[in-house]
């Protein structure tokens, strides 16, 4: 933040979404926004880096040389591995009823030029690649081969917009363009064809509980088709 | 004529205890798992718990003033008392500084790494990863829903990772 390194810890909770401080200057900061809600830097924002929720299969084949945080022995006999079925029986702070979704379904959030959605993950995983327009823009969204990691892109290349489609003899992960031309995976970048090697760009896919998105995305609309 | 002098003092005892002890649990009772919280009673939680580590010891020495003073001319009864809102008002200033947040979710002090060929992890385990500058890490969805927060660097970005 201008320049300055700051280093979070967990301070709180609101509404089932963590609030967190700095120890440089003790501002109070959510977790889903990013923003400075109370405190010196009040105001401010945190730049969302670029990531990605994905199986660790999935990762390892596109990151081969990748590290990933090990364990703090300490804590390790803690960690659950059922902790989203444990999550599930936890009430909710805060619901919306007559709303198209239940409270912990879980969506992919994303926000274009001001514009909010959210995608049931089952709805991605179901019915990938998903072509939608959001903000005014092109947007696509795919599932993994493995049924669970989920990607979003703004559909345009060089300026254009572009469709994608499932290629439909391929068992691995594959779509191809509308001219049939080049085919892409599912980093979102060309492999083959005229435009390999050309990659759309990709959105901030935030993954949450339909409940907490709806709560800090008022005027959210909710994919459906 | 004695009772009448211990009056004010009484007040001022029992209004400081409410005051330490209020700037402790307002903001705990508001900052709950499970409970609402309209934005404005977050804000007046913030405010309170901004104010608690000097206002906790403010009333705190104001509570043990009091208490000394009286303790003199107090019967057996308002000597319990005197110390029962002197200890309340001491754990208050006690728990205003502490972060007990941290006690249910240990932080991750120094992050540790492994490599992706190196790493026990089934290959349906979801990671949160992020790639900047060429350097790719992965963070064990597993691993943080139990920390929460990790401060990292990466790609000699410094990056917050968060679930």
């Amino acid at each position: 933040m201008g320049g300055r390194v700051l280093h979070f810890y967990l301070a709180g909770i609101n509404n089932q979404n963590f609030l967190m401080r700095d120890r440089e200057t003790g501002t109070w900061w959510q977790q889903i926004s990013g923003k400075a809600i109370f405190g010196k830097l009040k105001g401010e924002s945190l730049e969302l880096a670029p990531f990605d929720e994905l199986s660790f299969g999935l990762w390892k084949k596109e990151s081969p040389g990748g590290q990933v945080l090990a364990p703090v022995a300490r804590y390790q006999k803690k960690y659950e591995s059922k902790w989203e079925d444990e999550v599930l029986k936890l009430p909710v702070p805060v619901s919306f009823p007559g709303t198209a979704l239940k409270s912990r379904d879980v969506v992919v959030g994303l926000v274009v030029d001001g514009e909010a959605r959210a995608y049931p993950v089952d709805t991605i995983v179901k019915q990938s690649p998903i072509q939608d327009r959001l903000g005014g823009k092109p947007i696509l969204l795919v599932a993994g081969t493995d049924g669970k990691s989920v990607r979003a892109f703004l559909s345009r290349i060089d300026g254009a917009d572009i469709e994608l489609f499932r290629k439909s003899d391929s068992k691995d992960f594959a779509l191809i363009d509308a001219e049939g031309s080049s085919e892409w995976n599912f980093k979102g970048c060309a492999v083959s064809g005229p435009l390999a090697g050309k990659c759309l760009s990709e959105l901030a896919a935030i993954k949450d509980y339909w409940f907490d998105w709806r709560n800090y995305h008022a005027d959210t609309s909710v994919y459906r088709h | 004529m004695f009772e009448q002098r211990q009056r004010p003092f009484r007040l001022i005892f029992w209004t400081l205890v409410l005051i330490g002890f209020a700037l402790f649990f307002v903001p705990a009772f508001i900052i709950r798992p499970f409970r609402y919280q309209s934005p404005g009673a977050l804000h007046l939680a913030l405010v309170f718990r901004q104010i608690a580590p000097i206002g906790t010891i403010v009333a705190a020495c104001g509570v043990l003033v009091v208490a000394v003073r009286s303790w003199r001319g107090a019967s057996r009864r308002q000597r319990v008392l005197l110390t029962l809102g002197s200890l309340l008002v001491i754990a208050s200033a006690t728990m205003a500084r502490l972060n007990y947040f941290e006690w249910m979710f240990h932080p991750v002090q120094q992050p540790g790494f492994e490599k992706a060929d190196d790493v026990k992890l089934d290959a349906g385990e979801m990671v949160l990863t992020v790639t900047i500058n060429g350097e790719a890490r992965a963070y064990p969805v597993r691993e943080m829903a139990y920390h929460h927060i990790v401060n990292d660097v990466v790609g000699g970005v410094p990056i917050a990772a968060t679930y």
